[in-house]
């Protein structure tokens, strides 16, 4: 059983898987990336999104009422990777600002990080914060200590500063914005890092 | 050396040329021209033709108008302006010089 959602796409109306929609808005996202100008963009998009939708219509029948992650590959595949599409002209400034320009747009919230944690998590999540290693966050803290303070500064960001509990939380703590391909990429990470020390501990 | 780059970029040369030269028969909606493009070789992945439409449409080479479809939502046609229609003119005229000029190396 899966979850499906409801996308108007091309001025037609799909069902789609949700690994299916995280997967087709990444590859438009992608693509809208390639292109700086914004009026062209838009028009750019809009035609792709209206091809994308005729092809999803021929896959349609009666037999067949919901869009699953192998359409989407499939019309991936037809559509191309968004840098083939971009050409080589806009390879230039797309290739660079891409990433960055996906993720860490959100606004950054200091949060202390359940997943990271010796004692409360206050290390690790302002690591995540300033965006440091956050061994180098608690050597600093044991310097602190040895000086005096750091046990009260310790105690009072433990009482003040909340845990990360939602995924959402998790991601503003590193500063990405909270949007449905962040959050799937997110899930995604944490099962695999689930599934390696699975697989480590069968070892 | 990398031919397959090469016969990439000979594609993309004529590839605007190409969409001057189908709209000049008639107006055509993006999906024809896919298919005509396909039929040819000339694209591989479709995607690629979005972009140049939209730049020869800004260029003022192409307008387009949404018409009614019987099997779904309007489409986009598109037509060549008069910008367009002199431009590919031009690009003919090139064209031709080109492929005598490559033919006379080729043959000598």
């Amino acid at each position: 059983m899966k979850k499906t959602f409801s996308v108007n796409l091309g001025n037609r109306v799909f069902s789609i898987d949700d690994d299916a929609y995280i997967r087709l808005k990444e590859y438009l996202d992608r693509i809208e990336s390639y292109f700086s100008d914004e009026k062209e963009r838009e028009d750019i998009i809009s035609d792709i999104e209206l091809r994308v939708s005729e092809l999803f219509t021929e896959r349609m029948g009666l037999n067949k009422q919901v869009i699953t992650l192998r359409d989407v590959e499939e019309v991936i595949a037809i559509m191309g990777d968004p840098k083939e599409i971009s050409g080589t002209e806009g390879q230039a400034g797309g290739n660079q600002s891409h990433d960055s320009h996906q993720r860490r747009t959100g606004p950054r919230r200091i949060y202390r990080d359940p997943d990271d944690r010796m004692i409360g998590g206050v290390c690790g999540g302002l690591a995540a914060y300033l965006g440091l290693d956050p061994v180098i966050v608690r050597i600093l803290f044991i310097l602190f200590l040895i000086f005096g303070i750091g046990l009260l500064v310790y105690i009072i960001l433990w009482i003040v500063v909340p845990e990360a509990r939602t995924t959402a939380q998790k991601l503003e703590m590193r500063g990405d914005t909270v949007n449905v391909s962040n959050i799937g990429n997110f899930v995604k990470e944490e099962f695999d890092n689930v599934k390696k020390s699975f697989s480590r501990k069968k070892k | 050396m990398d031919f397959e780059n090469v016969k990439a970029q000979m594609r993309k040369g004529v590839l605007e040329f190409c969409i001057l030269s189908i709209l000049s028969k008639g107006d055509a909606y993006a999906s024809d021209i896919l298919n005509k493009l396909k039929e040819s070789e000339l694209i591989v992945v479709e995607g690629t033709l979005y972009p140049l439409l939209t730049r020869q449409k800004n260029a003022g080479l192409l307008s387009y108008r949404w018409e009614e479809s019987t099997q779904g939502p309007p489409r986009k046609y598109y037509a060549l302006t008069d910008n367009g229609r002199e431009g590919l003119k031009e690009l003919e005229v090139s064209w031709k010089a080109l492929i005598e000029a490559v033919d006379s190396i080729m043959n000598k």
